[in-house]
């Protein structure tokens, strides 16, 4: 009886740890840090034919509420979405697609019309490698804005680690 | 006794699990509330963007807590304007000042420069002016890209017709914090203390009402 006590007694002491360590109290503030304008999404690995030109389709996804301006913005003041990316070793990426902006305008500049992306923003990346694994990184640089406001270009990291059999 | 301690344990863990269930619901409903936040603003495709929020309100971004240069002496600063001539803040000593950083990327910077151009023109008079300054990336060790760079700024201050000074490398001023978002506004009053400081874009009669405040605030 001591023992299925103690087993209780830890059961309880772990649930409550689990609890305090997974979320943050209603009491407790969040982290100020604004959550990334862009952020990449998938896919992290795919496995390609070695040798072979392969498309390696990469999903970003712009937050909620804002725009970024996408590769081929209408005005040259703007700043365009655009992918930088160092081929490694036995990886040779011979263009990037990027999709066709959709037109927007804001409300105050109706007249300005923009070529944007928002949502999900799929890029496709022609490749073809070598046997073996490789670890392709990159970053889309953007420019994100909302009605309101405009943010500095950053730049979202990217990691694919291309299989090629 | 060992009866006890079964009962307390299994209270406490009954009670750990309350805790974890009402925090779980908790996080689920703020996420709830801040996706219904987030639609409160709406892309339309060529139609313009619906603001349930109005403007001044960022998608989905809670009310932004005051600057903490509110209320202090701004710092001052020198730069270079588009005539190549060094300008100070200090220059403008006695003078309600606005101070507004921008971008040649910004589209909200673009509407608020038209209105800015009015009001300079009504209130410099009573001893206003406005300090534009770009925030565009410079690259000051490449002199070729340097002055292209500041061609696109002096074109599009033409472009514009701004009417009032302009400055280059804005982000180089670290005395005026983390510049995150543009445009940003600081209103700072004659006797040299920020009043109040406005990120992104609002009416053009808060623009005026805030010019204002900055004529009435710190006479001598």
């Amino acid at each position: 009886m001591a023992k299925l006590s103690s087993l209780f007694a830890i059961a309880g002491l772990l649930a409550g740890v689990y609890a305090c360590a997974q979320d943050t109290m209603p009491w407790q503030s969040e982290s100020d840090k604004p959550a990334p304008a862009v952020r990449y999404e998938y896919p992290e690995q795919v496995t390609v034919a070695a040798g072979k030109p392969a498309v390696v389709e990469m999903h970003f996804r712009v937050r909620e509420g804002l725009h970024i301006n996408s590769h081929t913005p209408l005005d040259k003041s703007l700043i365009r979405t655009e992918l930088i990316l160092v081929e490694p070793p036995g990886v040779k990426v011979a263009a990037v697609d990027f999709p066709q902006g959709a037109s927007y305008s804001l409300k105050s500049l109706p007249n300005e019309k923009l070529s944007v992306y928002t949502g999900e923003v799929v890029l496709r990346a022609h490749v073809t490698a070598t046997p073996g694994e490789h670890l392709v990184e990159a970053s889309l640089r953007y420019q994100a804005c909302d009605s309101d406001s405009c943010y500095p270009p950053k730049k979202a990291p990217v990691a694919v680690d291309i299989i090629a059999k | 006794m060992a009866r006890k301690a079964f009962v307390v344990v299994v209270i406490v863990a009954a009670l750990a699990l309350i805790a974890w269930s009402g925090v779980t619901n908790y996080r689920a409903h703020q996420a709830l509330v801040r996706e219904q936040k987030a639609h409160e603003l709406v892309l339309t495709p060529d139609g313009g963007v619906t603001a349930a929020a109005g403007p001044g309100a960022s998608a989905g971004q809670a009310a932004e807590p005051p600057n903490p240069l509110e209320g202090k002496q701004a710092p001052n600063f020198t730069l270079e304007d588009t005539a190549g001539k060094k300008v100070s803040l200090a220059d403008y000593k006695g003078k309600a000042v606005l101070v507004n950083f921008w971008a040649t990327w910004c589209g909200p910077c673009k509407v608020e420069i038209p209105w800015f151009d009015k009001l300079h023109d009504q209130y410099a008079p009573q001893g206003f002016e406005i300090l534009g300054v770009s925030v565009d990336d410079l690259d000051l060790d490449d002199k070729a890209k340097l002055a292209n760079e500041k061609a696109e700024v002096v074109k599009f201050a033409k472009g514009m017709q701004i009417n009032y000074p302009v400055l280059f490398n804005g982000l180089s001023l670290t005395s005026y914090g983390e510049l995150d978002a543009f445009p940003t506004s600081f209103y700072v009053d004659r006797s040299g203390k920020i009043i109040d400081v406005v990120t992104g874009l609002i009416s053009r009669d808060e623009v005026e009402a805030n010019i204002r405040k900055a004529l009435a605030s710190g006479k001598a």
